[in-house]
This record gives structure tokens, sequence and C-alpha cells, in this order.
């Protein structure tokens, strides 16, 4: 059995953060009830022209083993029903501009009352509470504000803008935070309201430089150098834009290199024999490491690197990672069945359990309240003519 | 709150890397009691960069702070016996050993099973404790290009810029910390099962994971490039004091951004009514944004386009952020005291309420809690 079957959760989230901690929760057993309008479809029930999409996609990640409701918020009835929905659900998940649940009739103050240990999760682009908590936010731009964009890039060019791994390494943490709540839950009988600022995810992430800095030191950008190790970089391998990241951390590694390159000359030479001074000099060594790799594999290199105890692999792209034997062993990649029937590569599941070995994703997207004889009329208890009612008045849309 | 959420649980801690030391951070802050188990002479993380000015990890302070510790070194013969007695009142067991060296420790999956069933055995990877690859060594650089977002960075301007330059890694440890975000969370959610079991967290599947949307849009039949993702128009603009992040995704930001150009021209064009219009004329857009921002200062322009609802941030540098009107307010960066003065830590990205969880004031030394495996009652002598 999944570790976290039996949990429920009442999924009003959209955009990518709010549905990816919802998703990594259901691909650990959790099930998942998304609540959706049709006054506002959700992004990949639409043609989404940044993205080259002319119409809506087949198959979403974040959306597979969810269940789908329709529910208007702006309906009393609606709100309604969405307490209702609470009710039944051990969480309730957010990723509204911070003050919107309250302006529907939904803040946690109003759903503590509808079910009294709630887990409520709200994610946000900086917080429930502060003098920002209104700002309008995407991935770049918490990247930006958190100081992680500033200090990713080339040491003479810009900042780095983040994308979707931002996102969702919001929606990670979020996952975590809720599961953390419902152990304090189930230790003290207490619910809380889970406050996840998405621009603190990306300063966390820098937390380091950011105590660096607050003691005086300088830290900026430095491209794919690191701190100390040396040779550390990408490098060309013999296929046009195929290349190769080599990091080596000991001394020990860089002899090993040398002789692998073919330069033991360079492993005797006092200037990179020690780590430090090695460091110093480590552009010096960009040439001759570049001049061996230009002519190699990619793939074998790295597993020639590997063998003698290098750190390497090759800079992948989607297309590398959806074949790899060792991935599809972990069950990390899956193959799934699209609601078109189609199938193709998902990311499966986030970590292996020795207690349960089955699939993260075990249905593809739901059908746009596809799941609403289940869950109002199943879970909630709502006469089909009742449903029909708030279908007709537009409450269920 | 006043009871952090994971108060009473116990976790022990072997750690050599960002991944596992993330994890035991993110569950030491949220309240359990984090013991780390040092080699003679400590963590390896104690050495490694930024430094301090007076030599202490800053890496090392902000991934332990409030952890305890003890030296138990695997050379030492009552290596495994202490490790037992350790385990034994653990419910959580955090370790990054390689694979191939675990069972000469006594640290494999089958041994921790048998002595110790109760426990959560939390293994944090490069690429697992299972597959072809498992015992392949992974440091940062290798890992945000094995799990794929590596390949896809620089875009935007950088990549406008440096089109043949090789690709670049996200600062510091991106593609670790994530690694350790999704061990901490798994082995809450193995812990919310009720049994102890073996947990193989890889920092690659957690970064392919977070990097879900390249293998989804290779479902869709393309194969993403860092030089062809990049918005159409907006992403990093340079202006005359800094750089600022542009982003308008929806009709009413495209409208503000119109009223902060002052590009009525633009208002009136058809041909930009829609994204798809204006996607075709992002290269067009963009010039002028970018030399229009050339000229702007960073702080009146993000003031007048959040006004407008158009979504910007400033790129802050980290005194920025370390004095930052929404960080200062929200309190998320606790004063340490260290031998060479005071130092911010972060808090938590998340709260459980409406204020931040403290951080403890306290970095261990290696072995300062040593009273946990010498005393009889198993807590901490002094803090």
């Amino acid at each position: 059995m999944k570790p976290l079957a039996g949990l429920r959760i009442a999924d009003f989230t959209v955009h990518a953060a709010g549905p990816f901690c919802t998703h990594m929760l259901s691909q650990m057993g959790a099930e998942v009830i998304k609540v959706e309008t049709a006054l506002r479809p959700d992004i990949f029930r639409k043609p989404h022209a940044v993205y080259g999409r002319e119409g809506p996609a087949t198959f979403d990640q974040v959306s597979s083993n969810k269940l789908s409701v329709r529910l208007n918020l702006k309906h009393p009835d609606g709100v309604a029903l969405a307490k209702k929905l609470v009710t039944i659900a051990d969480v309730a998940a957010e990723s509204f501009r911070a003050g919107v649940m309250t302006r529907l009739g939904l803040g946690y103050e109003t759903l503590r009352v509808a079910k009294q240990d709630i887990v409520m999760v709200s994610v946000s682009s900086s917080g429930q509470t502060g003098p920002e908590s209104h700002f309008a936010g995407y991935a770049p731009l918490f990247g930006a504000w958190g100081g992680l964009g500033y200090l990713s890039g080339h040491a003479d060019g810009p900042p780095v803008e983040m994308r979707h791994v931002m996102d969702h390494s919001v929606g990670m943490h979020a996952a975590l935070a809720t599961l953390a709540a419902l152990h304090r839950l189930r230790r003290t009988g207490l619910g809380c309201h889970v406050d996840v600022a998405a621009r603190e995810v990306a300063s966390s992430l820098v937390g380091d430089a950011l105590t660096a800095a607050s003691a005086g030191v300088s830290v900026g950008r430095m491209g794919n150098d690191d701190m100390t190790r040396a040779p550390h970089g990408l490098f060309p391998t013999v296929d046009k834009d195929r290349w190769l990241s080599i990091a080596v951390s000991t001394d020990g590694e860089w002899q090993k290199l040398a002789q692998i390159i073919g330069h033991p000359q360079l492993a005797a030479d006092p200037r990179y024999a020690k780590k430090a001074s090695r460091h110093t000099h480590r552009r010096d060594l960009d040439g001759p490491i570049t001049d061996w790799t230009s002519a190699q594999n990619g793939e074998a290199a790295a597993e020639q690197l590997q063998a003698s105890g290098i750190a390497a692999h090759l800079s992948w792209a989607a297309s590398d990672i959806v074949v790899d034997p060792h991935m599809r062993a972990r069950g990390a990649i899956l193959e799934v069945t699209e609601t078109n029937g189609h199938h193709r590569a998902a990311v499966g599941r986030p970590a292996r359990f020795a207690g349960d070995d089955a699939p993260g994703i075990t249905r593809g997207t739901p059908a746009f309240g596809g799941d609403e004889d289940y869950v109002y009329g199943e879970l909630l208890g709502l006469s089909r003519a009742r449903i029909k009612a708030l279908v007709d008045d537009k409450a269920i849309y | 709150m006043t009871d952090k959420p994971l108060s009473g649980l116990r976790v022990i801690e072997r750690a050599s890397g960002v991944a596992a030391a993330q994890a035991g951070r993110l569950m030491c802050q949220m309240g359990a009691d984090v013991i780390m188990v040092e080699p003679a002479g400590g963590s390896c993380i104690r050495q490694e960069h930024p430094l301090l000015p007076g030599g202490q990890s800053a890496l090392f302070t902000y991934l332990s702070a409030g952890k305890w510790s003890v030296v138990c070194d695997p050379s030492n013969p009552n290596f495994r016996q202490e490790m037992d007695k350790l385990l034994a009142e653990a419910d959580i067991f955090i370790d990054d050993t390689p694979v191939a060296d675990r069972a000469g420790l006594g640290l494999d999956e089958a041994r921790i099973a048998e002595a110790h069933p109760q426990l959560v055995h939390l293994s944090v990877l490069p690429y697992g404790a299972f597959g072809p690859k498992a015992g392949w060594k992974g440091e940062e650089l290798n890992l945000i290009h094995a799990g794929g977002e590596g390949f896809l960075l620089p875009n935007g301007l950088s990549a406008d810029l440096f089109p043949d330059r090789p690709p670049l890694k996200i600062a510091g440890h991106f593609a670790e910390m994530q690694g350790g975000t999704t061990a901490a969370m798994a082995a809450l959610a193995a812990l919310w099962a009720g049994k102890g079991q073996f947990v193989d967290v890889s920092v690659q599947d957690a970064n392919v994971a977070v990097g879900a949307f390249a293998i989804q849009r290779f479902g869709d039949g393309s194969v993403e490039h860092r030089l062809t993702r990049s918005f159409k128009f907006g992403g990093v603009i340079e202006c005359a004091n800094g750089y600022v992040e542009l982003l308008t995704l929806e009709p009413r930001q495209w409208d503000g951004l119109l009223d902060l150009l002052g590009a009525d021209d633009w208002a009136n064009d058809a041909s930009l009514t829609d994204e798809v219009g204006r996607s075709a004329r992002g290269d067009e857009i963009n010039e002028r944004i970018r030399s229009w921002a050339r000229h702007q200062q960073v702080e009146t322009l993000v003031s007048e386009a959040q006004k407008r609802g158009v979504p910007m941030a400033r790129y802050n540098a980290p005194e920025h952020v370390l004095t930052g009107l929404q960080e200062t307010s929200r309190s998320i960066f606790a004063t340490l005291d260290t031998p060479e003065g005071p130092v911010k830590v972060h808090s938590l990205p998340f709260r459980f309420g409406p204020d931040a969880l403290p951080v403890s004031a306290t970095v261990a030394s290696p072995g300062a809690d040593q009273s946990i495996l010498t005393g009889d009652n198993g807590r901490r002598a002094s803090a």
C-alpha cells in the first residue's frame, strides 16, 4: 500500500507550484480532488501560445492520478459545496494570490469552522503576510526576488531566469510542509494554516551564500565554476551540443584524470597537484581537457571517468532521460496511458519505498468534472436531483 | 504555533553531502532532534565554501544550525555498537554512505531492517541506492545535468549574449537541495504509513521530478533547448543600475506594460492584440523594451510596473534579500552568534501559522553532544 493511502486532499491549486505539491502527494497515495471551473479553465485545458500549444494538452503531469470536479467559487452554493468538500478532506490546498480565498469566503478561519482540524496549505509568490504579499509572480520572479537568479550566470554576464524547476521546487517544499503539518495533527489533534512563500524557497536554496553575505563575504556569479573544486565544468564531446560535466574533488581524482586525458606531466606539475593551487590555475587545464573530450563519445567518456572514481555525467536532454534504463528501473520514469489512449513517458514516484513498489501514476489526466458522481454523490451524499439542480444553476460549472 | 510540527522525532544523520544534510536541516528546523554522526575531525561539509571571514563554513552553518553532534568514526571498533545504540532510539536514519561501503559498516538495507525494524531508513545518494548507476559519483554540477535542467540553461538574455558557450548550472547547490527536500518529504510519508522501511531517494530522480515539464514537452513532441525555450519577450532586462525580470503572460499584464512603456502605437496595433501575434514579434518587442529599460532606475521601474499589475521584480543581490522589505517584515532571517560575530541564517521557506519558526542559535562543534552516546539518558548534556 502506498504510504499516504487514506489521505484526502481538496485541491484548489492552479498554475504550476500548487498542483505539483498535490501531485507529489498523490503519487505517494493521497486521494486528490481537483476543483476546476469553466469560468477559468486550468492552464492545461486551454491552448497555450507561449508554449506553442495550439489546443488543450492531452496529458498533464501534475493532474495525473487526480479526480476532477467542477465548482464555481463565485456562486454561493458553489462556496457552500466547497466547504462541504473540505469537511471530508484532511488537507485543503490552494495557490491563489494571498487574500483571494478569504474573499471567496474560504479563508482558513472559515474552513476551520467547517472542519476544526483541517490542514490548509497556501502556496503564494511572497507569502500570506507582509507588504508585498499581493505581488503577482511566476517562477522567474521568484528566482529574481530570492537571489537565486542574481547568483546564477556567467561571471561576465547577466543573471539567469529560473523556469519550471523553480515552481516545482516550491511545490516539493509545500508537499513536505503539508506532511509535517499532518504529523503534528496526528500528535496534537491540531490543524493549522501552512504558508509557503515561493520567493523564500528561492532564497533558501542559496541560504549558504546569504549567510556568507551577512558576514560581509562577497558572493557573485561564477558560471560553472566551483569555489574549491577544479577541474569543474562542461566540456564538448565529439557530438555537437553533447556536453560532458566533470567535477574533480580531490587530488587523487585529478591524478587519475591527468592520466586519462593523456597528460601525465600535468599530474606531476606542482601548480596542479594540490587542490588550492589547482583551483587558482584552473583555466590552464580547460584546454588539455577539452582536447581530450572533443574526441570522445560523451556516454563512453562518462563511464570511463566514473570507473576511475571521477564524477562525470553527460548533460542530458529530456530525450535522454525518458529512455534511460536506470530511471526506468527505479520507476522514476514510467509509461502512462493518456486519455486519448496514447502512451508516453512521464515522471514517476519521487522515491522508492521498500513497503510499496506500485507505480506512482495509475491514471492520466482526468476528464473535466469527470469524478462528480463519486465525489458529490458517493462521498458527499448529494442526490442526483440535487447535483442536477446545482449544475443547472451553474454552481457546479 | 508554540510547538514545532516534528517535535518529539529523533533523527540520526550521517551526511557527507549537501542533499542528506538538507534533509536533516529541514527536519531539524521543523522541530526534530537531529543528531549528526560525524567521523573523527568532523563532517567534510565543515570544510565547504563559502567560508565566513574566520574560516567557518557558511554552508555548514546554514545546513547544521540546531543539529547536535556526536563523533562516531567508522574506523572505531565500537562503530557498529554505537550506531546501533543511536538507531535504537531514532525514528529516521538519514545516510549518504556510498552503497558499496554500507555492508562493511553494518549500514546496509537488510541489516538495518532486521536490527531496527521501527526505523525509516532514508538513503540519499546522487543516483539512488538501486539501479545500474547506483554506484556512480555525482557532484552538484553533474546532477543538475543528469536531471535535465542543466541542458536547458541559460535561457533568455544570457543565452542571447553567449549562444556558443556550454550549458550553465544554477547557483550553489540547487540540484542537491532538491534531493534533500524530496528526501525529507519521502521520509515523512514513510513515517506516516506507521512502519519502519527503507526509502531510497536519488538526487537525479528529484531533479527529473522538478524538471517534469521538459518530460511532458517531450511527450508532446518537442525536445526543449536552452536557445529556443526563452519567453518570446521580457525575461532578464538590463536597467541603468541593475537587472529586472519581466514576464507578462496575461492580456491585462500586456496592457499594463504598454502603459508603462507609453507604447500607444502598439496599443493600437491589431496584430498585437493576442499572444500569438505578440510572440511572432517578440524580437522587435524585446529590442524596444531593452533599449528603453537601459535608461531606467530599477527601483522606480519595478514600483511603476507593480502599480500597473505588470509582473516585474528586481534581480536581488544577497544584500537586497537580507534587508528586503518583505523578508524583514516576515522575519525570515535569524541571527546566530558565531565565534566570528553574528551572522544571519535563513529560516524555513514555509511556516505553520503567522510567524516563522525560530532557528536554533547553536552550531555544534564535532562531538559537542558526545554525552548522547556515553550517557545513560541519551539526552544532550549541555546546549
